[in-house]
């Protein structure tokens, strides 16, 4: 009996090509489809450089070593705010609003605002250096703030090296030391396969080229792991930290270093101050983020199977009876059109109220830009739809054709994995998505904190494409009075 | 069934050399036909005969490649054109709406509203039978009862063509006199109504006329009678045997070649004693006697022949 239980099985099973194509091609195509999406790091953004802009109220000249430095960094990727950069200063007022208008774009993981100090690097005034982020992408900041932070750290390497050059007469020191044209505090780990870092300013050798140099010396240590310090200095957690107070072995250069009140870029000189302007009147971006990429998803979904109805009144007749009546073909189309896109807005209405009441992710502050994307996303949900169930000749080929177009466009438009942590050229494919296009309007609005008027482009664009698909679907509705379904 | 309709009366429908190719093949190779008001035609063919494609043509649906369909008497007004109801085949209907739901729904859809509409609905569901059922959702209807609410959808606007597609599949005999009673009424109140069906019964009882179909062509129009004495001459027959081949001729009777068997053809029924009394006569008494009446599915077998067409 199990045997012929199983036979009726697969006897359906390989009667009805529908089922078939679902239960083993589609496998096959999402799993091709994925497999592309996500190899290489395409999607994955493992090929992705931090997008860091830079600004500064100084001519570029000024802290070209510095921009030397981080462009010289492979993971970054640099470019100025301000595209007369270097050719003028700019007023605190227009960096403020060059910082904004930037970090709105969504061009930039980070923003590098250049303290004006920094063409003084003697100075014993502190530096200040702000990073300014969206919050979008945590691993972005901290890695620009620990490479800026490298950046002083071999400064000031550099500096006390020069100091001790001045000091190798004194105390007698080899004059290797003096061509090898740096010391300093830091702590290296020895790893004979990382070479030493090409700095921007192209001069600043590793304390373990000079412990190569001077094996032996009695200020080069090495501790039992393998950890090499200079002057007997404490390990500190980070290579780039640099110790706030001297050792009694720093004595030595007590005569250099009490010139200076305070050693130059030194952590207390040199204060990294990050700053998220969204943040003070964000209270839960991400998860209106979250919503935003669920509520595409299952728009699209609830929207096919909404269109899917017309294909369930045109198998059992029902549109034939409604096409007899004095209701048009546009009326018809219009009006199921009309109707997912009304249940469209309320569904996701629905899910950002909710979300609103638990996670308060402050809808009303937002809510006319809520309402323009929405509206937006919904009636090109509703046209893309509508096209399908016009195109599919049944329900089913309806299903298994939309669950492999709805997945991918989420996968490709962000409503699987965020848009920020894609590459540029996953970005740029998902642009063919309305997935994208409402992320990044439904961002502007709850997470850039954006005009209405910036709106504009993804507007033009998810409503441009409801009317395209629109047309497309009326084009192809004089199918259901020709009965070809 | 209605009275015949008179034969002075204007056609509500015109068709007139209705071509149309469907798919590749020509479903429809030159259909010529009339309906008029208060008539019930019953059109009957053999599946693929071209029967769906010709209501969908008269519907609107599907545009003919030549020929032309006129609707409406000539009194009519052009601005209020001729108004069709179409019953399709399979339950037309929502089937998660109440039947007070699926009336309103599809009365609005042909443009009624208000308390004419409500009006109609009251009549409508007095009509169909279906009054104490308003509430009940369409689907937890019995198939007789979806069949029902099926027509009643169709007829809110009061059509003057009525065109339904085997509206009595699947139906118990109640519900299907009781479907037949409801289009008679209708075609007592001046509707025309075509019914597409594979019922010879309905057909033979209750149709006015029988337009028999086959291959996209109109094969035989008329009345049951008319179709007999057409395809088959006289309807019924009187038939003996005779075990050895009998001596003399018999009144009225032909006998073949072999004289065991001698055909008597009747006009009407009421002939019969006659007959009978001839054989009251005979010399030798027949093996066997069938008295047979020719109907529909001997008309119907005789112009489409006996092969399978699906």
């Amino acid at each position: 009996m199990i045997r012929t239980i199983l036979r009726i099985q697969y006897l359906r099973l390989r009667n009805n090509p529908t089922e078939l194509l679902l239960v083993f091609v589609m496998p096959m195509i999402f799993f091709s489809i994925f497999a592309g999406i996500f190899s290489n790091g395409v999607a994955t953004g493992a090929d992705k450089k931090i997008r860091v802009g830079w600004i500064s109220n100084q001519p570029a000249a000024a802290v070209s070593e510095l921009l030397e430095f981080l462009n010289s960094d492979s993971s970054l990727q640099c470019s100025p705010l301000n595209p007369n950069s270097g050719n003028e200063a700019v007023s605190e007022t227009k960096m403020s609003a060059l910082i904004t208008d930037a970090q709105r774009s969504g061009k930039f993981d980070v923003i590098v605002k250049l303290p004006s100090e920094l063409t003084s690097p003697a100075t014993t005034e502190s530096v200040q250096m702000t990073l300014v982020t969206d919050g979008q992408n945590p691993m972005a900041i901290a890695m620009v703030t620990s490479i800026v932070r490298s950046y002083f750290a071999q400064k000031q390497a550099s500096i006390v090296a020069s100091e001790l050059m001045g000091k190798q007469s004194t105390h007698d020191r080899s004059g290797e030391l003096a061509d090898s044209g740096i010391g300093g505090y830091s702590t290296w780990t020895e790893d004979p396969e990382q070479p030493s870092r090409e700095s921007g300013f192209g001069k600043v050798a590793t304390p373990l080229d000079l412990y190569r140099a001077n094996q032996g010396s009695d200020w080069i240590q090495t501790d039992p792991n393998g950890v090499h310090s200079i002057n007997d200095r404490p390990l500190v957690p980070q290579r780039w930290a640099i110790p706030p107070e001297k050792s009694a072995e720093s004595a030595q250069f007590e005569g250099v270093a009490s010139k200076e009140k305070s050693i130059p870029f030194s952590n207390e000189a040199v204060k990294i101050v990050v700053e998220n302007p969204q943040a003070a009147s964000q209270e839960n971006p991400r998860i209106a983020m979250y919503a935003a990429g669920i509520a595409v998803l299952f728009l699209l979904f609830s929207a096919t199977g909404n269109a899917a109805a017309l294909l369930e009144e045109a198998e059992s007749g029902t549109l034939d009876r409604i096409l007899v009546s004095r209701a048009s073909l546009f009326q018809i189309v219009g009006g199921k059109w009309l109707g997912i896109l009304l249940l469209g807005c309320l569904q996701i209405s629905v899910m950002f109220f909710w979300a609103e009441i638990v996670f308060r992710i402050q809808l009303l502050k937002h809510l006319p830009g809520f309402c323009v994307m929405t509206f937006s996303t919904a009636a090109a949900t509703a046209s893309f739809a509508m096209l399908l169930a016009t195109i599919c000749k049944s329900r089913a080929q309806l299903n298994a054709v939309s669950v492999v177009m709805i997945l991918s466009m989420s996968a490709v438009g962000g409503s699987m994995i965020p848009r920020f942590a894609m590459s540029d050229r996953m970005k740029d494919i998902g642009r063919w998505t309305f997935n994208a296009w409402a992320l990044d309007g439904y961002q502007k609005v709850f997470w850039f904190q954006s005009p209405l008027s910036s709106l504009q482009t993804e507007v033009t664009v998810l409503l441009g494409s409801s009317l395209l698909l629109g047309l497309l679907t009326l084009l192809l509705s004089g199918r259901w009075k020709k009965g070809s379904f | 069934m209605t009275d015949a309709p008179a034969i002075s009366v204007a056609p509500v429908l015109t068709l007139n050399n209705i071509k149309k190719k469907y798919r590749g093949r020509e479903a429809l190779k030159g259909i010529s036909l009339q309906l008029y008001p208060g008539e019930l035609l019953g059109f009957f063919g053999p599946n693929g005969a071209g029967k769906t494609t010709m209501i969908r043509c008269i519907s609107g649906l599907l545009k003919p490649d030549s020929g032309t369909i006129t609707m409406g008497l000539p009194d009519d007004d052009p601005a209020n054109p001729e108004r069709i109801g179409l019953v399709p085949q399979n339950l037309a209907v929502y089937p998660d709406l109440t039947v007070q739901q699926n009336l309103e729904i599809f009365g609005r859809l042909e443009g009624i509203k208000g308390n004419y509409l409500k009006g109609r609905i009251a009549e409508v569901l007095e009509w169909a039978a279906l009054k104490d059922r308003t509430r009940s959702l369409a689907k937890s209807l019995s198939g007789g009862m979806q069949r029902r609410l099926n027509i009643a959808c169709s007829i809110l606007h009061h059509p003057s063509i009525l065109l339904l597609d085997e509206p009595t599949v699947g139906v118990d005999p109640q519900s299907r006199e009781r479907i037949y009673t409801m289009l008679e009424q209708l075609a007592d109140e001046g509707a025309a109504v075509l019914i597409t069906t594979h019922q010879l019964e309905e057909v033979e009882t209750r149709c006015d006329r029988i337009v028999v179909m086959d291959h996209g062509k109109i094969v035989a129009d008329g009345t049951l009678s008319d179709l007999v004495q057409q395809t088959i001459g006289q309807p019924h027959r009187v038939i003996l045997r005779f075990d050895r081949p009998y001596p003399r001729p018999i009144e009225a009777f032909i006998f073949d070649d072999e004289r065991t068997s001698a055909v008597c053809s009747l006009e009407s029924m009421k002939e019969l004693p006659q007959v009978l009394a001839v054989l009251k006569r005979l010399d030798q008494e027949p093996s066997r006697i069938d008295v047979r009446s020719y109907g529909l599915q001997d008309v119907f077998l005789e112009l489409t022949g006996r092969s399978l067409r699906e």
